[in-house]
């Protein structure tokens, strides 16, 4: 009774979630404005009918994601926002020399009088005009740190010194003296004041500096010395803070700011959602099988070749053929490595590693020397025919009928995991090898088919790099995330139904990694560095689990104490 | 006046198991005291917190009337309590003498003196009655050698109380009789012995006092003279116990299992099994005794697919099994309850019902075309759960979930409702509570009378001879002796046969045979 009113709060919670997410994701990729105004945009927007669907399953994933982990569902979310915060900091760290840009920059001094000129040969400075330089000029040796300029003046002139950042780009925060021909600091300055800025036309910001209307004391040499304001420890954190908050603003919102960039997002999710798949079926049995990569290519070239050679055929045979051909060629290199582990008893993560090199290899030959064009003046194939690539379902975009083949695999993974004899062996296997021989189930079979399937999985994710994506075959398809399908379902559980959102999680996070770089110049190794943690907390938090369970097992086993007297009166009355 | 004193010991483990409540134990000098008690009734915890390697949540530990604190085996070693525990801690590549005076070897000059260290021992052993072979690997000595190793060991160290952990477990009638000479030994020579067990018999044999525990307290502690092993085996359980099974004499069937010439040679050659001839037949136990490692695990793998046989043949009612793997013997109707059923027994992160399947989902009704029936399979484990009692809030919950008993019952519930015809069931009452092996012995009994051939290996002598129709004898990898199961069958006469001293012609096996 209390286990089904549980159960039902969390599904209600899941669907609760699952809305907000469709909302709010719709909500922002149409402009985030009034209503009015969002009206307008949907209207305006080609295929967002298309957008609305993708972004209702991007919200049925996260319900999925809340209704199969539960409490675990709070842990993961903990888990990765730990990380960003991480992240954050380490960003900030990077930014830490954002305020630098108020110490360097190009500047001038201008000295202005209504007196007359005084000649004197050996100053740098007569009234009315003015002299410049760059201080703190990065990457030169011996930088210019303070500047100073001599003039001559009589006793009753009435000067005004400017100091100003020289042009635009600059935001040299300036401040300037003045000293007496005895050496004496007579007038000093941090700051112009609003008037100041309209009476003067070299000035630019309150950050420049002016000593006005100052009655020189005698007749002589004087000198003028300029140098950036001295950063305040306070500057320093909220210009970092500041640049930091763009920065994330960039990351976690980039990915929604515009439709083209949601495509971005969705397109890699689907990618990372089949390998992950791929990598949940073999974590399943308990093989630590890497071999996605290589599947993914194979897959790819496959496809790829039939869509380049099968010109003459309607589309409508060609891309079932080509995505069936790509599901085929990954399981056979995914039955490779199951046969050398299941019979010649060889390492898995080895085997597959190395058929990894041999099959990008493979594929690069295959595409230097075969597939591409004489003429084509970079190593990739020619564009693959109009037809034979999989169809988008919002114009202008790589979001294609892939989608639909993504539900499927995740359903039919489901089913074959959860449902079917050859998943049960697959579980009971992973659970314990020995228990599962015991029971009669051929083990090695089971390892073999395992990482087979996994293949037919990683191969469609090929297919959908070649023909979804880039409608062409080029070097490192994979993009590099085939490895990153290990994270995908290593946050999910290997549970082929939480997949799906932390596929669109992790894809999430690399498409607002590209958009934190354009925008707001943060370079790429920060996101990877919060990858990183993310992969570090789900390893501990699992280490974690590990050790709570051998505390207890190892209070138990010697003296299971209260079960093990419940065991006897639970036997008295059998 | 007390040696060595434990009050109020209390220990709660972090997970929250009260493994000792208000426990207290009082150990005279120069005595036997035996500790007896259930798995799970405590004692090993307060062993271990005697030893240094746990430490109490509350209570003290007086010795000689002066309170201690034991925060490490080290410091225990130190105020001299030795311990031996029940998996030996030695190394085998290394020789007695280098084993038992490891950590603190005689020094000469900056190497170490091996012929003082062969001194000493040769003299601990003749002065304690424990007699070892200095010279010989660790490796290469009997079980019961390498107990004598840890009890000198402890010696060696200086040990004036000696704990020992269930020290009979692994020996034969023989060697218990030997060690339980060096026991009163080292009583005459002044050292206190503190000795752990489940074995009532023993206890009534060799101790001088009694403690016995149950559910995390001590429920007495008495002088063994005034005691009995009904009574001890009541305080342990809180019931009645009837010790004996209810046999009805039946006679057997038809042979089901026929074992013809079957050999098993591993890898290096050498013949684990050898040439094994034998029948089980309806409504029979058929009893294997022996010392452990005479080739008992490997007849249990041959037969039950796990491991393929170098000659020979098996049939289970006229159907060969042999070396087509566990699927097909267990398509003949042959269920196997396994030695180390925790471990291979049982996936311990999968649910309850999905361990109840392991032999049956691939057919009707847990399978139908090509998808499992999930309402099928929790039908199966709601009823199973519900027939062998096993304890647990659902079926779904992981059967890591469940206690050590439950756990077996798991076992056991999907061993028994696969309609079997041959049950194989090695060492059945392994790490399983007096109340609970009461049960086993009588479920064992129960379907064997209602017909089921069964092949019991045990290393219990007294159950083989408790439950078995005929018993059999392994020694060194053959059958040495076929005996009716009978009175006058004496656990002196097997245990020739299990030390390799005697044994049957062909001719007499023959006669045992039918």
């Amino acid at each position: 009774m209390n286990g089904k009113a549980s159960r039902n709060i969390s599904y209600v919670i899941a669907i609760i979630v699952g809305l907000i997410i469709f909302l709010a994701t719709s909500y922002r990729v149409f402009g985030a404005g009034t209503l009015d105004e969002w009206v307008e945009k949907f209207n305006t927007t080609a295929g967002a009918g298309g957008i609305l669907f993708v972004n209702a399953l991007v919200g049925v994933s996260v319900a999925l994601f809340v209704a199969q982990l539960k409490w675990n569902a709070l842990r993961v979310t903990i888990t990765v926002i730990a990380a960003l915060i991480f992240g954050y900091v380490v960003t900030s760290l990077f930014n830490l020399d954002t305020a630098n840009k108020y110490t360097q920059g190009e500047f001038i001094v201008a000295l202005v009088s209504d007196a007359a000129p005084v000649e004197q040969d050996d100053v740098d400075l007569q009234y009315g005009r003015q002299r410049g330089g760059e201080l703190n000029k990065p990457g030169v040796r011996d930088p210019l740190t303070e500047a100073s300029f001599t003039f001559a003046g009589n006793e009753g002139d009435v000067i005004t010194i400017l100091a100003a950042a020289a042009n635009r780009r600059s935001e040299v925060d300036l401040q300037v003296a003045l000293l007496g021909p005895d050496g004496q600091t007579l007038a000093s300055s941090t700051s112009a004041a609003a008037e100041q800025l309209e009476q003067f036309e070299d000035l630019r910001s309150e950050k420049d500096a002016v000593i006005a209307d100052f009655t020189l004391p005698a007749s002589g040499v004087y000198t003028i010395t300029t140098q950036p304001e001295p950063l305040s420890t306070g500057t320093i954190l909220s210009e970092a803070i500041s640049a930091t908050n763009t920065a994330y603003e960039a990351f976690l919102l980039g990915p929604l700011g515009r439709p083209n960039r949601w495509a971005v997002w969705i397109q890699d999710a689907l990618t990372l959602i089949l390998i992950g798949l791929a990598i949940a079926v073999v974590f399943r049995a308990r093989q630590f099988s890497l071999g996605a990569e290589g599947q993914l290519y194979f897959g790819a070239l496959v496809s790829g070749a039939i869509c380049l050679a099968w010109t003459n055929l309607p589309p409508l045979i060609v891309v079932p053929v080509a995505i069936l051909a790509s599901m085929t060629a990954g399981f056979l290199w995914g039955l490779l490595p199951g046969v050398l582990k299941a019979y010649l008893g060889a390492n898995e993560l080895v085997a597959t590693l190395m058929l990894n090199a041999v099959a990008t290899r493979f594929y690069e030959l295959v595409l230097t020397f075969q597939i591409k064009p004489p003429t084509a003046g970079y190593t990739a194939s020619a564009p693959f025919p109009e037809g034979n690539v999989l169809a988008p379902i919002i114009p202008d975009t790589q979001v294609t009928i892939a989608v639909f083949i993504v539900i499927i695999a995740v359903i039919a993974t489901w089913l074959l995991i959860s449902r079917t004899p050859l998943g049960y062996e697959i579980r009971m296997v992973g659970s314990n090898r020995k228990f599962a021989d015991y029971g009669g189930i051929n083990s090695k079979r089971v390892i073999m088919l395992s990482m087979a399937v996994s293949g037919v999985l990683a191969g469609l994710a090929g297919a959908h790099l070649a023909m979804g994506i880039h409608r062409m075959l080029i070097l490192n398809i994979s993009l590099g995330l085939a490895f990153e399908g290990v994270v995908v379902s290593l946050l999910a559980r290997n549970n082929p139904l939480v997949i799906p959102f932390t596929g669109l999680l992790y894809a999430y996070l690399r498409a607002g990694a590209q958009f934190m770089e354009r925008d707001a110049n943060v370079s790429f190794e920060v996101v990877r560095i919060i990858q990183a943690v993310i992969i570090l907390l789900i390893t501990a938090e699992a280490l974690i689990t590990l050790y709570r369970y051998r505390r207890t097992d190892r209070a138990s086993t010697p003296d299971q104490k209260p079960e093990a007297t419940a065991a006897i009166e639970g036997t008295a009355h059998v | 006046m007390a040696l060595l004193e434990a009050r109020d010991i209390v220990k709660v483990y972090p997970n929250g198991v009260r493994a000792n409540e208000n426990v207290s134990l009082s150990v005279e000098k120069g005595e036997i005291h035996a500790i007896v008690g259930e798995n799970g009734a405590g004692k090993s915890t307060l062993m271990k917190i005697l030893y240094g390697l746990e430490q109490p949540t509350s209570g003290d530990i007086f010795l000689k009337e002066k309170q201690v604190e034991i925060e490490s085996p080290h410091k225990a070693i130190e105020l001299g309590i030795g311990m031996v525990h029940q998996n030996f801690m030695l190394v085998d590549s290394f020789t007695i003498a280098e084993n038992i005076a490891l950590g603190m070897e005689p020094q000469h000059g900056v190497t170490i003196d091996r012929q003082k260290a062969i001194r000493d021992v040769e003299q601990l052993s003749s002065t304690y009655g424990l007699h070892v072979e200095p010279n010989q690997r660790i490796e290469t000595v009997p079980v019961g050698m390498r107990q004598r190793v840890e009890i000198l060991k402890a010696l060696y160290r200086g040990a004036e109380i000696l704990i020992l952990d269930e020290p009979t477990a692994v020996l034969t009638p023989r060697e218990t009789n030997d060690l339980f000479a060096a026991i009163r030994n080292l009583i005459t020579e002044g050292k206190t012995v503190i000795f752990i067990t489940h074995k009532l018999r023993e206890v009534m044999e060799i101790s001088d006092r009694v403690t016995v525990m149950r559910d995390a307290r001590v429920v007495g502690t008495v002088n063994t003279r005034d005691t009995s092993v009904p009574e001890l085996a009541r305080m342990m359980v809180g019931r009645e116990v009837f010790m004996v099974v209810d046999k009805p004499p039946v006679k057997h069937g038809k042979s089901v299992l026929e074992v013809r010439g079957l050999t098993y040679a591993n890898e290096a050659g050498r013949k684990l099994l050898d040439h094994a001839t034998f029948n089980v037949y309806e409504s029979e136990i058929l009893g294997v005794a022996g010392v452990e490692g005479n080739g008992q695990t490997e007849l249990v793998e041959v037969l039950t697919g796990l491991r393929d046989a170098t000659a020979g043949d098996a049939f289970v009612d006229g159907n060969s099994i042999l070396n087509h793997g566990p699927r097909r013997v267990r398509e003949a109707h042959v269920t196997h309850i396994p030695e180390d059923r925790l471990t291979n027994g049982i996936a311990a992160d999968a649910s309850i019902a999905d361990n109840l399947i392991v032999d049956r989902y691939y057919r009707p009704p847990f399978t139908k075309g090509l998808l499992l029936q999930p309402n099928a399979i929790s039908d199966n484990s709601q009823a199973l759960i519900d027939q062998f009692g096993i304890l647990t809030q659902s079926g779904e919950q992981p059967v890591m979930s469940l206690s050590g008993g439950n756990m077996q019952k798991v076992i056991v519930a999907r061993e028994f409702s696969s309609d079997p015809r041959l049950l194989i069931a090695a060492q059945p009452t392994r790490g399983v509570d007096i109340g609970a092996i009461e049960f086993i012995h009588q479920q064992l009994v129960d379907k064997r009378t209602e017909g089921l051939a069964i092949l019991l290996v045990s290393a219990d002598l007294q159950e083989v001879m408790k439950l078995a129709d005929r018993i059999m004898v392994m020694y060194n990898g053959e059958i040495v002796c076929m005996l009716p199961n009978g009175p006058d069958l004496t656990e002196e006469k097997l245990g020739m046969y299990m030390l390799g001293a005697v044994r049957q012609t062909a001719e007499e096996m023959e006669a045992g045979g039918s």
